[in-house]
C-alpha cells in the first residue's frame, strides 16, 4: 500500500486526464466561491459589513498592524485556536491537515510523479495518512460531536444538507483508501473500477457543492476573523470592553 | 430516520420537579436533611438558567433584615395581608419571613453580591422588604447550590404528570415526562415529590402578540406546570381566581421597583397632573376602609391608573427626569434593567428614550397567574407545626392535600410578597418537611401502576402521532383540519381567557354569563388538545405547556366564577358584583378537580389573622 | 428577530441550545449553526448571547414595538466575576455599564454534606439548615402561638 496509487490510473485513464480534473476541480472551487459571493450577495454584504466597521473606527492602526494581525489571525487558524472545545478543536486540526496532506500529496503524485518507481514512498505514506486523518477526526465529528447530534437530538447517523460538505469529504476519503486497498491487491478488477469510481464521485460531489456547502467558509471565516481583529483593535467593536476589574474577592 | 424511544426508569427518594429558586432551595435543604437519600431535581430546561431568575434580578424583594431590628416577620404578614385585600395565609407567611433572612444570608456567603449602604454598612434598602443586589448571575449561584446538594439533575426533561399508588388513591408515587432533546420516555418513581415548577403566563392575550409575545412580564417559560400537575391528582388549589395585572414600563415591562423606592420618581397622567388621589372616593365605594391602608394595595393603585385611561387622560409616565439627574441615579436605573430585564433597555435604545431628558411611559400588563409576587394563587398547603391553626395541619408543612405531594414557590397559594428568597426559603421548608415525611414511610416503596405508565405514554406521544399521520392530509403549511398546532391553540386560550375572564380587551372586567361562556369554549379547546400536533419535540414540549395552561386556565376561570365580589379591583372585576364583600367574601376559595369525573368541587375555606 | 446568530461567527458549538430556558435556540439544518426558531417565545434573556463562546449572537429588539438601529450588546466574564453592557441608541448615542456578577470562584459553594449532619432531635424542630446561626440574631427561630391567630369573620 506505499505505492503510488496514481500510477495504475494511467491504465485506462490518460495522465493528462487526471491533471485536467484536477484543475478542474480547482476551478470548480474558485467559480463556487465566487458565485456565493456575487450572486448571494454576500460579497456586498461584506463590504458594507467592512465600511460600516471602517468608519465606526475610533483609532487607526499603525504601520505594520494590519499585517501583524493577519499573521495573528492566520497564526490561530493553524492551530485551530477559533475552537472553544478541545474535542471539537482536535477533530478539526486532523480532518484540516489531513485534508491538506492528503491534497498536496495527490498533487504530487499527480503532477510530479507519474509512476510507482518515481514515487517516494514518504508521498504516498502521507498520501493514507492524511486520508486516514480526515476519517479519526471526520466521523469522531460526524457521530459524536455535531451539535445537531450532540446538543440537539439528532441520532447519530442523521444526515441533512448541513452534511454536504463533510459528508462527501468523507465519502471520498473512505473510498481513497477503499480503492487504494483494493487496487493494491487486486488490480485491474471490478472491484477496484468501482471502487475508483466511488472515489471520484464523492471527490466530485465535494468539489463541485462549493456553492451549496461550507466549502467556501474556509475562506470566508479566517476573512470575518481578521477583520474583527482589525475591528478590536481600532476600537470600532460593538462589544463591551473588558472589564479592568476582578471582583471576586473572597475564596 | 428517528431512534426508537427508550424508557427510562429512575427511583429516588424525593423529586423535585422544577429547577428554579424553590427547586433548588428544596435541593439544597433535602440534602442536608437527608444525607443518604436519592435526591433528584427535574427541569425541563437547563437549571443554570430556568425559572423566572433566568436573566437575573436586581433586588431581593423578601429579606427581613431581623439582624439590624429593621423589620420582624410579622411586620411582613401584615404588609402582605394588607397588599392582598385581608386573604393570605398568614401562617405560611409567617413561616417564609422568620426564615427568608438565612436563605439570603447563605446567598451572600455563596457569593452573590451585595450592595451596602454606604452609611450603615447595612445591605443597601431599596425599600422596607427589599435590598439591592448585583443579581446577573442569582440563578447560576443559586444552581450550583442544587448542583452540589443533588444525586442527579436531569435536564431538558418535561414532567407532563404526576403518577400516584396504585395501593393509595390519595397518595403520590412519583412523576412521568419525556426527554426534549431524544424523546425518551422517562419514569420517575419517588416517596416524596416537591413540585416547584413554574405559575402561568401566557394564559391571557399578551398586549403584544407579534414577536413581542415573548416579552411577557412573567417568564414565557412559566406554562403553569406548578398548577396542572397538582389539579390533575386532585390536590385542592386556592384563589387561583387571584391574578396579577403590574404597572410596569410600556412594552418591555420593566421593573419599577427600584425607580419608585430607591430613585424615588413618581407618576403623572398624559397632562402632567397627579392623578391618584382623585379617585379615592370611587376607590372607597368599592372597597371600603381598604383604600387606607398604608401603602396602598398595589390592586387599587392599578385600579386609579385605569380610571384615568378610562377617562381619556392618558398615558401613564413616570417622572425620571429630575432623579436621572443623579449619575449614580442614572446608573442605578439602567442596571436595574440590565440585571433583570433587559428587554426594557433594548427598547429605550430603540425608541431614543433617555429618561434624563424624558419621562417613559408606563402601561398595565395583561393578566398573570402565580403565587410568589403581589398576588397569591396555588395549591393548598398544610402549615407549619409549631402555631398554625387545626384547620391548616393535616400532615407536613407545605403538603398538599395528597399525601406526599409538597410544593414550594409559584406552585404554593396563600403565600404572597415571597418573590426569590421566599420562594428558595419555602423550597427549604418543602424540603424538611419531605425528608421527614419519607424517614416516617420507613421501608415502604410507592408502587407505580405500569398500565398507568403504558396509557401515559401513549398520551404523551399522542400529538407526534397526530402530526405524522394528520399531515398526509395536506400540501404544505400550517393549516389542517384535522391537527391543531401548539401556537394554534395558545392563541385560542389567549384569545378565550381574554374576552371572557377579564385581560385586557375587556380591561379585567368579567361577569357570571361571560364566565361561564368561557368555559364552554376551554371545554371545547380541552377535548381538541386530544388532536394537538407536534412536529417535533420541540413542539412537544410546546403541547404539553398548553395543556398545563389550559387546566390552570379552567381551575382559574372557575375560581373566578365562584366569588361572587370584587375583591381587588384593578387585578380584574366581576361586574355583577362590583364592591368588596367581606360578610360574605372574607375567606379562600378552594377547588378540587376528579379527573375521573372531570367534575370540580368548590368551597370556601376561612381566614385566620395574626392578632394585631 | 429576538436573538439571533451571526453567520461568520456562529460555529455551531451548540453552548446555546445548551441554555436556552425557553427551548428556543436549535441548529440549523442548513449551516449546522445556531438560529432562534420561535422569536415570540424569546424573553431577551440574554443567555444565549453570554454563553456563546464566540459572542456570536445578539438581540435586536421585537419588530413590534422595538424601531431598527440599536444595540445592547454584552460581555460576560465569569473568571472576573464581572458582566458588562455597551448600549447603543437608534440616535447613535452610548452607555457604557459595569457589573460584579459573583464574588466567590465558581464552584466554591460548600455541599450540605460538608456540614455536620443534624442531630436526631433537630429533626423535629422549625429550625432548616444552618439555622438559627445563619439567621444572625438573639433569641432563636421566631415563632407563633397557635392563640396568636385569630379565625377572620367567616
Amino acid at each position: 500500500m506505499d505505492a503510488n496509487p496514481f500510477a495504475a490510473v494511467a491504465e485506462f485513464w490518460s495522465p493528462l486526464a487526471m491533471k485536467v480534473y484536477i484543475v478542474l476541480m480547482v476551478v470548480a472551487v474558485v467559480v463556487g466561491t465566487l458565485f456565493d459571493v456575487s450572486h448571494k450577495g454576500s460579497g456586498i454584504y461584506f463590504t458594507q459589513r467592512r465600511e460600516k466597521s471602517r468608519s465606526a473606527a475610533r483609532r487607526q492602526l499603525a504601520g505594520g498592524e494590519a499585517f501583524s494581525l493577519a499573521l495573528a489571525t492566520i497564526a490561530e487558524a493553524a492551530v485551530s485556536g477559533e475552537f472553544d472545545k478541545t474535542p471539537r478543536r482536535i477533530s478539526h486540526l486532523l480532518t484540516m491537515y489531513g485534508f491538506l496532506l492528503n491534497m498536496i500529496t495527490t498533487i504530487l503524485m499527480v503532477f510530479v510523479y507519474p509512476t510507482v518507481a518515481a514515487t517516494p514512498t514518504i508521498v504516498s505514506m502521507l498520501w493514507v495518512l492524511g486520508a486516514v486523518m480526515v476519517l479519526a477526526g471526520g466521523l469522531w465529528f460526524f457521530f459524536f460531536l455535531r451539535a445537531n447530534v450532540a446538543h440537539d437530538g439528532d441520532p447519530p447517523w442523521h444526515l441533512g444538507r448541513a452534511d454536504l460538505f463533510v459528508g462527501s469529504l468523507l465519502a471520498s476519503m473512505a473510498f481513497a483508501l477503499v480503492w487504494h486497498f483494493v487496487q493494491s491487491g487486486s488490480p485491474g478488477t471490478l472491484a477496484a473500477y468501482i471502487a475508483f469510481g466511488l472515489y471520484m464521485f464523492f471527490t466530485t460531489l465535494l468539489f463541485v457543492t462549493v456553492p451549496w456547502s461550507k466549502f467556501a467558509h474556509m475562506f470566508f471565516k479566517p476573512t470575518v476573523a481578521y477583520q474583527r481583529r482589525i475591528e478590536e483593535a481600532t476600537g470600532s467593536s460593538d462589544l463591551p470592553q473588558p472589564s479592568t476589574q476582578n471582583f471576586i474577592v473572597r475564596s | 430516520m428517528a431512534r426508537s424511544r427508550k424508557t427510562i426508569r429512575v427511583d429516588a427518594d424525593i423529586l423535585v420537579v422544577g429547577g428554579g429558586m424553590a427547586g433548588c432551595g428544596a435541593t439544597y435543604e433535602s440534602r442536608y436533611w437527608g444525607r443518604d437519600l436519592k435526591i433528584v431535581c427535574v427541569e425541563k430546561a437547563n437549571i443554570e438558567r430556568s425559572g423566572a431568575v433566568a436573566q437575573g434580578l436586581y433586588a431581593i424583594n423578601c429579606y427581613m433584615g431581623m439582624q439590624w431590628g429593621e423589620n420582624q416577620p410579622e411586620d411582613h404578614v401584615r404588609y402582605a395581608r394588607n397588599d392582598l385585600m385581608g386573604l393570605v395565609r398568614e401562617d405560611l407567611g409567617y413561616d417564609i419571613a422568620r426564615h427568608v433572612d438565612s436563605t439570603v444570608h447563605k446567598f451572600e456567603e455563596w457569593g452573590l453580591p451585595f450592595m451596602r449602604d454606604p452609611k450603615t454598612g447595612r445591605y443597601q434598602r431599596e425599600g422596607k422588604w427589599q435590598i439591592m443586589i448585583h443579581g446577573e448571575s442569582y440563578k447560576p449561584i443559586v444552581a450550583e447550590a442544587a448542583r452540589k446538594a443533588a444525586t442527579e439533575v436531569y435536564n431538558r426533561i418535561m414532567v407532563t404528570h404526576l403518577l400516584m399508588d396504585a395501593t393509595n388513591p390519595n397518595r403520590v408515587a412519583g412523576a412521568v415526562g419525556f426527554n426534549v432533546r431524544t424523546g425518551d420516555f422517562y419514569v420517575f418513581r419517588a416517596r416524596a415529590v416537591i413540585v416547584a415548577a413554574g405559575g402561568a403566563s401566557h394564559i391571557f392575550k399578551p398586549r403584544a402578540v407579534g414577536e413581542g409575545m415573548g416579552r411577557t412580564w412573567y417568564a414565557p417559560w412559566s406554562s403553569a406546570s406548578a398548577y396542572a400537575l397538582p389539579i390533575q391528582v386532585g390536590a385542592k388549589m386556592t384563589q387561583m381566581e387571584n391574578r396579577i395585572v403590574l404597572t410596569r414600563f410600556k412594552d418591555g415591562y420593566g421593573p419599577v421597583g427600584a425607580y419608585f423606592l430607591h430613585l424615588k420618581t413618581y407618576t403623572q397622567n398624559g397632562l402632567g397632573e397627579e392623578y391618584e388621589k382623585r379617585w379615592y372616593d370611587d376607590t372607597k365605594a368599592l372597597v371600603g376602609d381598604y383604600i387606607d391602608r398604608h401603602p396602598v394595595p398595589t390592586c387599587l393603585r392599578n385600579h386609579a391608573i385605569l380610571k384615568e385611561l378610562a377617562a381619556g387622560r392618558g398615558p401613564i409616565r413616570m417622572v425620571t427626569k429630575e432623579a436621572f439627574q443623579d449619575p449614580h441615579k442614572e446608573t442605578v436605573g439602567w442596571e436595574n434593567f440590565l440585571g433583570m430585564t433587559i428587554g426594557q433597555a433594548v427598547v429605550w435604545a430603540s425608541q431614543n428614550i433617555d429618561p434624563k431628558y424624558v419621562n417613559p411611559e408606563l402601561t398595565t400588563s395583561e393578566p398573570y397567574v402565580m403565587g410568589s409576587h403581589a398576588t397569591c394563587s396555588g395549591a393548598w398547603a398544610s402549615g407549619p407545626e409549631d402555631y398554625a391553626p387545626a384547620e391548616y395541619q393535616w400532615g407536613y408543612n407545605r403538603m398538599m392535600t395528597v399525601d406526599g405531594l409538597f410544593g414550594a414557590g409559584d406552585t404554593i397559594g396563600g403565600t404572597a410578597h415571597k418573590f426569590s428568597s421566599g420562594s428558595f426559603t419555602e423550597g427549604r421548608i418543602a424540603a424538611k418537611a419531605a425528608v421527614r415525611y419519607v424517614m416516617d414511610l420507613g421501608n415502604a416503596q410507592p408502587r407505580v401502576g405500569e398500565q398507568e405508565c403504558r396509557d401515559l405514554e401513549q398520551v404523551i406521544y399522542q400529538p407526534l402521532e397526530n402530526y405524522r399521520v394528520g399531515s398526509n392530509e395536506i400540501v404544505a403549511g400550517t393549516v389542517s383540519p384535522s391537527y391543531l398546532l401548539p401556537i394554534s391553540g395558545l392563541q385560542r386560550l389567549e384569545k378565550i381567557m381574554d374576552e371572557y375572564v377579564g385581560g385586557i380587551s375587556t380591561n379585567y372586567m368579567t361577569n357570571g354569563v361571560l364566565l361561564g361562556r368561557g368555559l364552554e369554549l376551554l371545554a371545547m379547546l380541552k377535548e381538541d388538545c386530544a388532536h394537538l400536533g407536534a412536529k417535533d419535540l420541540h413542539q412537544l414540549q410546546r403541547a404539553w405547556e398548553l395543556q398545563h395552561r389550559l387546566l390552570a386556565s379552567e381551575s382559574v376561570t372557575r375560581h373566578t366564577l365562584f366569588r361572587e365580589e370584587t375583591r381587588w379591583p384593578g387585578y380584574y372585576y366581576r361586574g355583577d358584583h362590583m364592591k368588596l364583600d367581606d360578610e360574605n367574601w372574607h375567606c379562600f376559595t378552594l377547588s378540587r378537580y376528579d379527573r375521573n369525573t372531570g367534575k370540580w368541587d368548590m368551597e370556601k375555606a376561612p381566614v385566620y389573622h395574626i392578632i394585631d | 428577530m429576538p436573538t439571533f446568530a451571526d453567520m461568520t461567527r456562529c460555529d455551531g458549538c451548540g453552548e446555546c441550545v445548551d441554555i436556552c430556558p425557553s427551548d428556543i435556540m436549535h441548529i440549523d439544518p442548513v449551516y449546522r449553526r445556531s438560529y432562534n426558531v420561535e422569536p415570540n417565545m424569546c424573553w431577551e434573556c440574554y443567555s444565549c448571547v453570554k454563553y456563546c463562546p464566540q459572542h456570536a449572537i445578539d438581540v435586536r429588539g421585537y419588530a413590534d414595538f422595538a424601531p431598527l438601529g440599536h444595540k445592547v450588546r454584552v460581555l460576560r466574564e465569569p473568571e472576573k466575576g464581572a458582566v458588562s453592557w455597551k448600549i447603543k441608541f437608534r440616535d447613535g448615542r452610548e452607555k457604557n455599564f459595569v457589573s460584579p456578577i459573583r464574588t466567590t470562584p465558581w464552584g466554591s459553594i460548600k455541599s450540605p454534606v460538608e456540614y455536620d449532619p443534624p442531630r436526631p432531635e433537630d429533626f423535629a424542630k422549625q429550625e432548616l439548615a444552618h439555622e438559627p446561626d445563619a439567621l444572625n440574631i438573639r433569641g432563636g427561630l421566631p415563632t407563633l402561638r397557635p392563640d396568636q391567630l385569630k379565625r377572620g369573620p367567616l
